[in-house]
């Protein structure tokens, strides 16, 4: 077999880049010999390097010489390549069979499963030596692609009028939020660092907003957050924006779904995000404030007002904020960051889109078994109990419940593996006569018993199930949260360092 | 006291609606199932109706592949040489 080696070409911003990176890392670790040529600077190389933990060896190509000598189009571009480096094969984007097909192609087993949360394929961006350079003028009414965007308008209160009240019927939902005056948006600019205050960062669906940095702050001034708080409301605002979140969908469906941030990694010590007792609830600045500045970024930026196009059917609290933190000093396994492909020690945001939690008690049970046989009864209620496959679940384990299910052994895996294979429906649910959500989709669904019962899984795979460890170290309480729809034709859990 | 607008502040683009049709007879309609559970039940019916009572010269039947996201530019593509669209919206 001739010497093969494979080269990627990346972009530092290019979403699906990201998306490719720790797929290459897995190809490295199995003796591939990687490398990577990134198109942009040495400083975003340096950080793009260290966020995503690249463990493969990256050159740069500053005036754009191998582009065009290889003609790249899109980023990412995986090429196999012989030893005087002709081209073997060439794969343009994301595509989980092709790095399949490129690892075999190296003798090495598959990086890619169906059921990482990943789509199966995505799109890459434009090779930077292609890329339009858009200019100030003529720019159309919806441009979703400069990266430079309009200056915010300045409003002058007349003399008497009352700030709060002119926010309240101007801007924000339905609380009072704190006046975006020009002195306290500077701060939180300028805590963004030396950056064009007109930087495109992300469009919010569903209206395609744009959210400069500029109105990022006046949006953080608002729901309270200080200064600092930029450098988490940067990433979540592109996080929110990615396509495979699907925010579009989410700010549009009458289901209860909100958006669920999930912070990890040391940002929550420097920012003093709360991770212990009360996580879901009010009792720290960083949370709320982060929570509710996405909140008013989606409402103020993207559009999607509540009764105007937000139209849930009951809506959840979550929609004024929805913020925690793991408790990663009680969590024996690796944090969620981790597991989500990012280093342990960079922080990182993740969204999922939640119905409200649902609290699972277990005070008696002294094994991880009798622990687990309780949230998983509650897992198999998500979404509507005899509906299967169609939701995943966040579950939020609080430390107590964390301690004996570590203490009997179990990893991480184990508990995920143990709820899949214990969160079902029993079979004689379904005899109803009646039409009922869940009964046209008999058919899918996989036959498993569970104690002795025929039952239905609800799951589709360990992988629906996420676990995150938070809380207050005591009371048995755990949470589990459902998801909206999911995968591909719903919305996918994103995960960004910060 | 002076503020920065924190809204959007592009003006939305403004959409018409396409000319009305003063007759169905002759004329090709899509029907648009955004897949929610139903769709197809009702723009069956409709179907048959335009087809029988109506004389429509020709049906496009187009199927979005999830409701939850915006139609993707083949569904569009499918509609775009109809008179008129009916879409087939909730459960």
């Amino acid at each position: 077999m001739p010497t093969l080696r494979l080269l990627a070409i990346l972009q530092t911003d290019c979403p699906t880049c990201r998306l490719i990176t720790p797929y290459l890392n897995a190809l490295a670790a199995q003796s591939i010999p990687v490398s990577a040529i990134s198109q942009d600077g040495e400083d975003s190389t340096r950080e793009f390097m260290r966020q995503m933990d690249v463990r493969f060896p990256v050159e740069r190509d500053p005036g754009f010489d191998l582009a065009r000598r290889f003609n790249v189009v899109t980023v990412p571009t995986l090429y196999v390549l012989d030893e005087q480096d002709r081209i073997v094969r060439t794969e343009p984007g994301f595509d989980k069979l092709a790095l399949n097909e490129i690892a075999a192609l190296f003798g090495q087993l598959p990086v890619a499963s169906a059921h990482d949360g990943a789509p199966e394929s995505k799109p890459g961006c434009t090779s930077r030596h292609l890329e339009a350079h858009t200019g100030d003028a003529g720019a159309a009414a919806l441009d979703l692609y400069s990266t430079r965007g309009k200056a915010a308008s300045v409003i002058d209160l007349a003399d008497g009028e009352d700030p709060f009240e002119y926010c309240y019927r101007a801007f924000g939902d339905a609380l009072p939020v704190v006046p975006p005056t020009i002195e306290r948006v500077e701060q939180a600019l300028r805590a963004a660092g030396d950056r064009d205050r007109r930087e495109v960062i992300a469009r919010i669906p569903p209206c395609y907003g744009e959210a400069t940095l500029e109105k990022i702050a006046a949006n953080a001034v608002m729901a309270g957050c200080r200064p600092e708080m930029m450098r988490v409301l940067i990433p979540l605002t592109r996080a929110v924006a990615d396509e495979r979140f699907n925010a579009h969908g989410m700010q549009a469906t009458t289901h209860f779904a909100a958006p669920l941030v999930v912070v990890n990694g040391p940002v929550r010590h420097e920012l003093g995000f709360h991770f212990r007792q009360n996580v879901f609830s009010n009792v720290a600045r960083s949370n709320s404030t982060l929570g509710r500045a996405l909140q008013l970024i989606l409402v103020n930026i993207g559009g999607a007002r509540p009764s105007a196009i937000d139209m849930s059917a009951l809506g959840n609290p979550g929609k004024f904020s929805f913020c925690i933190a793991e408790n990663e000093e009680e969590n024996p396994w690796e944090p969620w960051h981790v597991e989500r492909g990012l280093a342990r020690d960079q922080s990182a945001v993740s969204l999922v889109t939640c119905e409200a939690p649902h609290g699972v008690s277990e005070h008696r049970s002294r094994t991880a078994r009798g622990v687990l046989k309780a949230i998983a009864y509650a897992l198999s209620t998500v979404w509507s109990y005899r509906s299967c496959l169609g939701a995943e679940a966040l579950v939020v384990l609080c430390p107590e419940h964390v301690r004996t299910i570590h203490r009997d052994g179990f990893r991480k895996r184990d508990v995920r593996e143990f709820l899949f294979a214990n969160a079902g429906v029993p079979v004689r649910c379904y005899a109803d006569p009646e039409p009922f959500e869940g009964a046209d989709q008999r058919t899918m669904y996989k036959e498993i018993t569970i104690d002795g019962e025929p039952c239905y899984q609800k799951f589709r795979s360990p992988e629906s199930i996420q676990i995150v460890v938070a809380g207050g170290t005591a009371g048995k309480f755990s949470a589990v949260l459902g998801s909206w729809l999911t995968g591909p034709r719903g919305s996918q859990m994103v995960t960004y360092p910060v | 006291m002076r503020l920065v607008n924190p809204l959007n502040e592009n003006a939305p683009v403004a959409a018409s609606l396409a000319p009305r049709l003063s007759r169905l007879e002759g004329m090709t309609i899509a029907l648009l199932d955004i897949s929610k559970p139903g769709g197809n039940i009702f723009l069956d019916r409709v179907e048959h109706r335009l087809l029988n009572e109506r004389r429509v010269a020709a049906v496009i039947r187009v199927t979005k592949p999830t409701f939850a996201k915006p139609a993707p530019p083949e569904s569009l593509e499918k509609i775009r040489h109809a008179d008129g669209v009916i879409e087939a919206l909730a459960d």
